[in-house]
C-alpha cells in the first residue's frame, strides 16, 4: 500500500466523522442557549445519563454499522434485542449462572443473526425482505417463549449492568456503558485494520469486483450477519438489566433507531462508506436530543420531529459529500 | 491534516470536560417544581389526573406556595423505557419531587429508588410498584372496583350466564387487581360461567378493538356478559359489539373508567355499568401529599381515592355527572 492510499483513507475518514462531529456539538450548543437547562444540563449525572440510554442504541449501532457497510440491512433488530432480553431473564429464573446468561444470550441473537446470513448470502435473497420477516419471527418468538407477559427474575448480579449508581454523579459509570466504548474502540480497529473489515468495504462498495479480487463474498457475508446479531444479543442484554425483567414488547422500532444513528454518522446506505466513529457519535446525538428536549419541557412529539429532521439532513449532508467527492 | 483532525478532538474533549465538571452554582428561583409523569397522554383519564394536579397547583398557588406542575408522560402507555427516560431525566434535573404513574410494578422500581436516593421525594399514584421505597401510594382500591363489576355482573344477568373478561397487560398493577377483584367476586356466583379470561386489550384504542373482534369472531353469540378493566378496551369492545348486533343490552357490557364515548355508549344502552374512579382527585392528592412530605408533614402511606357503580338509572345525579365530566377545561385552561 503507498502512502498516498493510506493518506486518502485519512482522508475520508476525517469527512466521515467531522459531520457527525459537528452534528452533536451543534445540539449540544443548541441546548446550552438556554439558560434555564444549562445548570443541570452541564453536570456529570446528565452526561452519564445520556451515555447510559444511549448505551442500548449504541451497541446495536455497531452491528448495524458492519451490516450497512457492506451494503445490507437489518431490520430484525429490534426484535432481536426484545427476544434476547426475554432470554436472559428466562434463563436466569431457570438459576443458570450469570456468565452462563451472558454468554447465552449473546449467542441467541448471533443465531437469529447466523439464519439470516445464511439466507441472505445462500439464497441471494434481499437482505430488506430476509430481515423484515425475521423481525415477525424473533418478535413472535420473543411473545411465545415469555408466554406473552413479562418475565421477572428475581434480583441478581444482572441487575446491576445498566445501573446508575449515585445518579448525580458522572462516575461510576455503568458497566454496560463501559463494554459499549470497549466494543466500539474494539471494532474501530476491525474495521479499519482486519482483513475481515477491509472486506466489508469492499462487498459493500461493489459485490462482483470483491468476488474476483477473492473475497469469499458468501462466508464474510454469513459472518457479517453473525457478528451483528451478537451485538444485538448484547444489547438485549442491556437492554433486560435496563428494565430488570424480560419484556417481548420491548423496543419494538429499535431497529430504525439504530438505522438512524448508523446514518445520521455518515454510513451510506448503498453500502461501502460509514465508521464506527460516526455511528457512535450518531447514537450521542440522538441520545442528547432526547434528553435534552425532554428536559427543556418540550413535548415528546417534538422529539419525534426534530430527530426526522436530523435524519434528513444528515442524509442530505451525505449525498452532498458524495458530489463533492466525485466532482474532485 | 492530522492536526486539525487532533484539534477536533481535543475540543470535543474540552466540551465533555466541562460537561462533567461541577455544575455552576445552580441560580434557581424559589418556585417548587413537581413533576406528574403519567402513563400516556392520550387517555382522557389522564388529562383528568393532570386536571387535578393543576387544581392543587393552583390552590397552592393562591396559599402563598410558588409551585409549579411538569406535565410529561410516554406517548404509548407500554413503553417502559421511554417512562424511566423521564424519570431519569427529571432526576438529573433535579425537580423538587416527582409523581408519577408507573407503567409496570417491577420496571419502575430502581429509577424511583434512584431518585428517593438522590433526594428526589416520589409519590406513586394510580397503579401499585413492587418496592417500599416511595413517599406514598395515591390510587384508587382497584381490587374493590373489579369487585363490584363482578357482584353488578351477576346482579345484572339473574346470577346466572356466560361472561368474558378481556384483560388490559401484563405487568400493570391497577388493571391486574380489577381482573382479579372481578374473578374473586365471581366466585361467590357459581352459576356463572367464565368462557374466556386470558386475552388482551393491550395499550390503544386500536389494540383493544382487534383483540374484542377477535374474541366476539369466537364466542360472540353466546357471550352474555362482558367486563373490560379500561377505557380504551370498553370503547373497542362496546363498538365490536355494535357491530355483530348484540349491543344494546342483549350482551351486559361492564367497563372500567369513563370517558366522553363511554358515557355516549351508556346514554345510547350499549354499557349497562360504568366502575369510575375520581382521576381528578388522584392527581389532586399526589400532588397535595408530595408537597406536605417537602414541608416535612407527616403523609399517610397509603390513600385510597375510592370507587362508584356509574348505571343508567343514576347516570345524571350530580356526584356522578361531577366524575364523568369532571371541569377539566377550568384547570387546563383550554
Amino acid at each position: 500500500m503507498t502512502s498516498k492510499t493510506k493518506q486518502s483513507f485519512r482522508w475520508k475518514d476525517f469527512i466521515n466523522a467531522f459531520g457527525p462531529l459537528f452534528g452533536l456539538l451543534l445540539v449540544v450548543g443548541l441546548f446550552s442557549l438556554s439558560a434555564d437547562l444549562r445548570p443541570v444540563f452541564f453536570t456529570g449525572g446528565n452526561a452519564k445519563m445520556i451515555l447510559t440510554q444511549t448505551a442500548i442504541v449504541a451497541t446495536g449501532a455497531l452491528g448495524m454499522t458492519l451490516v450497512i457497510v457492506s451494503g445490507g440491512i437489518d431490520l430484525s433488530a429490534g426484535s432481536v434485542v426484545a427476544l434476547s432480553s426475554v432470554v436472559a431473564a428466562t434463563l436466569l429464573i431457570q438459576e443458570v449462572p450469570p456468565a452462563g446468561v451472558i454468554l447465552l444470550t449473546i449467542l441467541a441473537g448471533g443465531f437469529i443473526g447466523a439464519i439470516n446470513g445464511t439466507i441472505v448470502a445462500g439464497f441471494r435473497m434481499v437482505p430488506f425482505i430476509v430481515t423484515l420477516g425475521m423481525m415477525g419471527i424473533a418478535r413472535g418468538v420473543a411473545k411465545w417463549l415469555a408466554n406473552n407477559q413479562t418475565v421477572n427474575p428475581s434480583e441478581n448480579p444482572l441487575n446491576r449492568i445498566m445501573e446508575p449508581v449515585q445518579p448525580l454523579n458522572f462516575w461510576p459509570l455503568p458497566i454496560g456503558v463501559w463494554i459499549t466504548i470497549i466494543l466500539a474502540v474494539l471494532m474501530t480497529f476491525v474495521m479499519r485494520y482486519a482483513v475481515f473489515g477491509r472486506h466489508l468495504f469492499a462487498i459493500g462498495s461493489n459485490e462482483d469486483t470483491a468476488r474476483l479480487c477473492g473475497v469469499r463474498v458468501r462466508s464474510t457475508k454469513i459472518m457479517i450477519y453473525t457478528i451483528a446479531g451478537f451485538f444485538f444479543g448484547l444489547a438485549g442484554l442491556l437492554q433486560y438489566s435496563r428494565l430488570t425483567q424480560g419484556d417481548p414488547t420491548v423496543a419494538i422500532g429499535l431497529e430504525l433507531e439504530i438505522i438512524a444513528a448508523v446514518v445520521i454518522g455518515g454510513a451510506s446506505l448503498n453500502g461501502g462508506s460509514g465508521s464506527i466513529m460516526g455511528t457512535m457519535l450518531g447514537a450521542l446525538i440522538m441520545g442528547v436530543l432526547k434528553s435534552g428536549s425532554s428536559q427543556m419541557n418540550w413535548p415528546t412529539y417534538m422529539q419525534e420531529i426534530i430527530i426526522g429532521i436530523v435524519i434528513i439532513l444528515a442524509v442530505g449532508l451525505d449525498k452532498w459529500r458524495q458530489s463533492k467527492q466525485q466532482t474532485r | 491534516m492530522q492536526s486539525r483532525w487532533h484539534l477536533l478532538w481535543l475540543s470535543l474533549c474540552a466540551c465533555l470536560i466541562s460537561a462533567c465538571g461541577p455544575s455552576s452554582s445552580n441560580i434557581e428561583d424559589d418556585t417548587v417544581k413537581i413533576a406528574v409523569i403519567p402513563k400516556g397522554t392520550t387517555h382522557e383519564f389522564w388529562r383528568s389526573i393532570h386536571a387535578g394536579a393543576k387544581k392543587a397547583e393552583q390552590e397552592l398557588n393562591e396559599a402563598g406556595k410558588q409551585v409549579e406542575i411538569i406535565w410529561k408522560g410516554p406517548l404509548k402507555e407500554d413503553d417502559r423505557d421511554q417512562q424511566i427516560q423521564l424519570v431519569e431525566n427529571f432526576t438529573t434535573r433535579r425537580v423538587n419531587g416527582i409523581v408519577l404513574a408507573p407503567l409496570d410494578a417491577q420496571a419502575l422500581v430502581r429509577p424511583v429508588e434512584n431518585a428517593q436516593q438522590s433526594g428526589i421525594p416520589v409519590v406513586v399514584i394510580d397503579s401499585g410498584l413492587q418496592s417500599e421505597s416511595y413517599v406514598s401510594f395515591v390510587a384508587t382500591d382497584n381490587l374493590k372496583g373489579g369487585e363490584m363489576a363482578g357482584h353488578f355482573m351477576a346482579e345484572q344477568l339473574g346470577g346466572k350466564g356466560k361472561v368474558i373478561l378481556l384483560r388490559y397487560a401484563v405487568g400493570s398493577a391497577s388493571t391486574e387487581n380489577r381482573e382479579k377483584g372481578f374473578l374473586k367476586a365471581l366466585e361467590s356466583h357459581p352459576e356463572i360461567e367464565l368462557i374466556s379470561s386470558d386475552q388482551y386489550a393491550g395499550p390503544t384504542r386500536e389494540t383493544a378493538y382487534q383483540a374484542s373482534q377477535n374474541l366476539l369472531q369466537r364466542f360472540g353469540q353466546e357471550v352474555q356478559g362482558i367486563f373490560c378493566v379500561n377505557e380504551n378496551s370498553t370503547i373497542g369492545m362496546t363498538k365490536a359489539l355494535r357491530e355483530i348486533g348484540r349491543a344494546g343490552g342483549a350482551v351486559k357490557m361492564i367497563g372500567f373508567d369513563a370517558g366522553s364515548q363511554s358515557i355516549k355508549d351508556m346514554e345510547s344502552g350499549d354499557v349497562q355499568g360504568l366502575v369510575v374512579q375520581d382521576p381528578v382527585r388522584m392527581g389532586y392528592e399526589g400532588v397535595k401529599t408530595l408537597m406536605a412530605q417537602l414541608d416535612g408533614q407527616a403523609v399517610e402511606k397509603r390513600l385510597d381515592t375510592g370507587v362508584v357503580m356509574i348505571t343508567p338509572s343514576n347516570l345524571n345525579e350530580a356526584e356522578s355527572q361531577r366524575l364523568l365530566n369532571p371541569p377539566i377545561e377550568d384547570y387546563l385552561g383550554e
